[in-house]
């Protein structure tokens, strides 16, 4: 039986979910050290607009962070899984949970646009529409282009 | 050079074939994210303080201005709109930002100077009042941005029409049933089709945006100047898309292809700008692309706008010729 050939663009889309993967863990990071300090950083330096910003962040709760750190870590690791599913042409690590990274990350976007005050990155703008970009292209190639690849 | 029957069929074949495998192959997946963020994000950039100062009159006065708007939009987009089309130079825009300070600073006495001084500076050209005035200036700066800036993406999606394929030996396959100048123009076409696709959608996306969330400029307007710009856009990747087919056609490495073209598209631009430093006719040097006129395609004369279109033509007919010349008489 001849070893099924893989696409090149799902090698791409599989390098660029490793990416964005990794930018990921990295922001989550971020956010917990954030979260950690946010009562320690000085204020005095900050204009009108960094401060609102800041303080919007300051009174936004534990359950709200903690939602935002779960959203954000459960993506990457999706993102991760079906990148390696992708290389790997395998059916359920690469084409569902692709699937389930794409539904989570546009239902978590339109979430935060609702929920969250625009200082917080809530709210609709072009920014909204950049961060679903990548879910979309991913949930329509899964499911169209290659949609017979993926059978492993 | 004998065009050996480039057959209708065969390339709308081939066209279609190659635009649908460019996402599949990874060139297309690759340009298809690059354009969408690199578009959004100079639209995000561009509209994100205008909404910010819609949000703060609406915060100090209740409802938002768009006269006043769009005005804010006119003073600061007038001397880097200027700059961009080589209406002013640099140091004209910082005379007119010094004369701007002066007239605001000075006292009773010196006012009518200031405002004279200021008048000499600030007087739109037709061109820049064209685009600023009688158009979206939003979506006018917005587009700028992208006529200078799509040229440097375009690579990504063309850069390898038929160097893998060279590399690889499958043309080889190919060829048994068609002839090269069907795959050669077939390609180029699918990769048109492509970019043409993925213009629309960048377009169309800021369009809708700033006519359902701003709304600072009526819808007609809008859709109108949308479809000029769209129409520049696609019709200025033509000749991009055609130095990638020809620099795809010369060397069989879809690596060396993709280097080559980025080098030739940004070296023109910088070897034009870095050498009329020391000798100014260098600057001739980007006209080798359409790098020197390619903001005429937003010319408010007819005679301007066609003329580029014209010559977006003629740099593709080279171009690509140059590159069915080499690939008809090549070894596949």
């Amino acid at each position: 039986m001849s070893e099924q050939k893989r696409p090149g663009g799902l090698t791409a889309l599989a390098v660029i979910n490793f990416i964005f993967s990794g930018w990921g863990f990295i922001g989550l990071l971020g956010l917990a050290a954030f979260f950690a300090f946010i009562g320690k950083i000085p204020t005095d330096d900050m204009n009108e607009a960094q401060k609102t910003q800041f303080e919007a962040f300051q009174n936004m709760g534990l359950p709200v962070f903690i939602f935002i750190f779960a959203l954000s870590l459960i993506s990457s690791v999706l993102l991760l899984l079906s990148g390696i599913g992708y290389l790997k042409l395998k059916k359920f690590l690469g084409r569902m949970i692709g699937n389930t990274y794409a539904v989570i990350s546009i239902v978590s976007s339109v979430i935060s646009g609702i929920m969250f005050p625009s200082e917080m990155g809530g709210g609709f703008n072009i920014g909204t529409i950049i961060g679903l970009i990548y879910p979309i292209i991913t949930l329509i190639l899964l499911n169209t282009t290659f949609k017979e690849d993926l059978t492993n | 050079m004998n065009l050996k029957r480039p057959t209708i069929g065969h390339i709308r074949l081939i066209s279609l074939y190659w635009s649908r495998y460019a996402v599949r192959s990874g060139s297309g997946l690759v340009y298809l994210l690059i354009a969408l963020i690199f578009g959004l994000s100079v639209a995000h950039i561009l509209i994100m303080p205008v909404e910010q100062l819609m949000a703060r009159q609406e915060r100090e006065m209740g409802h938002t201005d768009p006269q006043a708007i769009r005005n804010t939009i006119i003073d600061i987009g007038q001397p880097v709109t200027q700059w961009i089309l080589g209406q002013k130079s640099m140091k004209e825009i910082i005379q007119q930002s010094a004369a701007r300070q002066r007239s605001v600073t000075s006292d009773s006495n010196d006012t009518a100077v200031g405002v004279e001084e200021q008048k000499k500076y600030a007087d739109f050209d037709p061109w820049t009042s064209f685009l600023l005035e009688k158009r979206p200036a939003l979506l006018s700066a917005i587009f700028l941005v992208l006529l200078f800036g799509m040229p440097f993406v375009i690579s990504f999606l063309a850069y390898n029409q038929v160097s893998g394929d060279i590399q690889s030996y499958g043309l080889r396959y190919l060829l048994l049933r068609t002839e090269r100048s069907n795959i050669y123009f077939g390609r180029f076409l699918g990769t048109v089709i492509f970019s043409t696709a993925v213009v629309a959608i960048i377009v169309v996306t800021i369009t809708f945006y700033l006519g359902m969330k701003t709304r600072i400029y009526p819808a007609l307007a809008l859709a109108g100047w949308a479809a000029h710009g769209f129409l520049a856009l696609a019709i200025l990747m033509v000749p991009y898309i055609a130095v990638c087919s020809l620099i795809s056609a010369l060397v069989d490495s879809p690596f060396l292809s993709l280097v080559l073209a980025k080098v030739t598209i940004a070296g023109v631009l910088l070897g034009a700008i870095a050498g009329s430093f020391a000798w100014k006719p260098a600057k001739y040097f980007m006209y080798v692309l359409p790098w020197g006129w390619q903001s005429n395609l937003l010319h408010p004369e007819p005679a301007h706008w066609l003329g580029a279109v014209l010559a977006c033509l003629v740099y593709t007919a080279l171009f690509l010729m140059l590159g069915y010349y080499r690939f008809q008489t090549r070894d596949l």
